[in-house]
């Protein structure tokens, strides 16, 4: 059996006292997309938290292509080859646009087969980022910050890509543009994990689905089982 | 109650304004940086200045260069205020009266240390001999010394600057004060890199103490005279900011200087009075940006 890219073994986490995660299990296969879904609250970004480092897992393990990162500090997680695409873009606002990307920048593992990402290779798939490279961030639109989440998070030459709700807050003709992105990261081999809380969004790109619900999984499937009927797509994630 | 100058008293004073001003940008710009961008308010950094002139007064006694005095004082803090950062500070993160309590306490024991191993007399070392004397220009003798201390003041900044808002390293700085957890996540070293800005702030602080003692000699209550100015030159700037700082600086030397000339019944109020106007009318300082 191959290794997979990204595990999470009976993860339990907490915020203060509420038992946020329990027992979480669920795996990314090399070069898949995983959509995790959920409704508001089910635990998908305290799952993203947990594997970046920033919310420390009270049992559990979590595994990057077979080693455990479980313990680690968020900086060497990254080192690890683990990239976030976090929940509110959270770009860094008093940085121009090219520094937000020379920040995350790091030359990619020697035994890398895809191309590296440098800010050249960022800026040539987001040519509106390149314009205005010297900008402060703060100054972009939703789409345009939203492009720079995802440039910096390539920046660090990742293997695995965690993406937290990128189409939040954005207008349908972006969203259509941010889905077209992450299948072309998909079709370069790169191991995505989607979080959205809108399965249409997530069925034509995933492989795989995990659904969350009050922070257990609920249902492990593919998007072509579930479109077809048999699980009860509502009761997970409401009215969608 | 005022006291008339005149006009070549005047220049001589604006001299030393600047003179001072350049040593209190040296010894601010790092208490900015720390306070800026750590959050951290660092009572000890007037008891750093004056354990740095006490490291050069003796380094000069042993018949070291006065330019390598400087540095190495500036090393020997970077190395203790690096420690205490690491091992003490960083176990109160986020805690401001903790902070203002450690750094505080620390401060009297500096000076204890400082009055058990230098006693209480004045150590006025002398300026380097190539700078000692004077120039001559248009009529008026300029002292060498202390047209240096503005040199070296002015060469800090501009490398001051040039790090932190022209280089990768800067901007990664810039970017753990934006959005601390995040910046870890993108894989900044953030804890490193206040450690270094903290080492730095400490160096800077003795470099200046060793740079100002010929002017204003070492004396056992130095470091509570110099930090309340460090204050007023934040204050007066806007934490963080290093223009603000600069400003601040040279602000704060030319009141301190004319001020004890003109109205030397008013010292203080002089000092004090424009830090209470910025702080009521304009809090986040003259340079300082507005936090949203």
């Amino acid at each position: 059996m191959a290794i997979d890219a990204l595990g999470l073994h009976d993860i339990d986490a907490f915020y203060g006292d509420s038992h946020i995660l329990q027992k979480v299990s669920f795996a990314l296969g090399e070069g898949r997309l995983l959509g995790l879904l959920g409704r508001n609250g089910a635990g998908k970004s305290t799952c993203m938290n947990v594997v970046v480092g920033l919310l420390p897992a009270r049992g559990g393990t979590v595994e990057v292509f077979g080693g455990d990162i479980t313990r680690l500090p968020p900086e060497s997680i990254s080192a690890r080859g683990i990239a976030l695409v976090p929940q509110g873009r959270r770009i860094f606002k008093s940085l121009t646009v090219r520094e937000n990307l020379m920040v995350a920048a790091r030359p990619p593992d020697p035994g890398s087969r895809h191309a590296p990402w440098t800010s050249e290779t960022v800026f040539a798939m987001f040519p509106r980022l390149a314009e205005r490279k010297h900008q402060l961030a703060a100054h972009l639109s939703g789409g345009e910050q939203q492009m720079l989440a995802i440039g910096r998070a390539l920046m660090a030459n990742p293997r695995v890509l965690l993406m937290d709700e990128p189409s939040e807050g954005l207008a349908p003709q972006i969203v259509a543009d941010v889905m077209a992105t992450i299948r072309k990261l998909k079709e370069s081999g790169l191991s995505i994990v989607l979080v959205e809380q809108n399965p249409r969004l997530v069925f034509d790109v995933a492989d795989d689905i995990a659904i969350l619900n009050g922070g257990r999984v609920a249902v492990v499937s593919t998007p072509a089982e579930l479109t077809r009927g048999g699980i009860d797509l509502t009761q997970h994630l409401g009215v969608y | 109650m005022m006291t008339q100058l005149t006009s070549a008293q005047a220049v001589i004073l604006a001299i030393n304004s600047f003179a001072f001003g350049g040593l209190l940008f040296l010894l601010s710009a790092g208490f900015s940086l720390i306070f800026g961008l750590m959050r951290i308010p660092n009572l000890m950094h007037g008891s750093f200045f004056m354990l740095g002139a006490y490291f050069g007064v003796s380094l000069l006694d042993w018949g070291v260069n006065f330019w390598v005095a400087a540095l190495l004082s500036g090393l020997a803090m970077a190395v203790i205020g690096g420690i205490i950062e690491r091992f003490l500070l960083r176990r109160l993160e986020g805690q401001v009266l903790p902070q203002v309590l450690l750094t505080l306490g620390f401060a009297f024991i500096i000076a204890d240390i400082c009055l058990m191993v230098w006693t209480g007399d004045p150590w006025q070392p002398t300026a380097p001999p190539s700078l000692r004397g004077a120039v001559q220009a248009f009529g008026l003798f300029f002292p060498l010394y202390r047209l240096a201390i503005l040199a070296v003041a002015v060469a800090v900044a501009i490398a001051l600057w040039i790090m932190v808002d022209w280089t990768r390293l800067g901007a990664m700085i810039r970017a753990g004060v934006d959005d601390p957890p995040i910046a870890r996540v993108v894989g900044i070293k953030v804890s490193q890199l206040f450690t270094l800005i903290f080492c730095l702030g400490a160096a800077l602080a003795a470099f200046a103490g060793v740079m100002g003692a010929p002017f204003l000699s070492v004396y056992p209550g130095l470091d509570f005279e110099m930090l309340p100015l460090a204050l007023i030159v934040v204050i007066l700037g806007g934490t963080g900011s290093l223009l603000g700082a600069l400003v601040g600086s040279f602000l704060l030397g030319f009141l301190y200087n004319f001020g004890q000339a003109m109205f030397p019944d008013l010292a203080y109020v002089i000092l004090f009075l424009p830090m209470l106007l910025v702080l009521v009318l304009r809090p986040q300082g003259l340079f300082g940006r507005v936090v949203a």
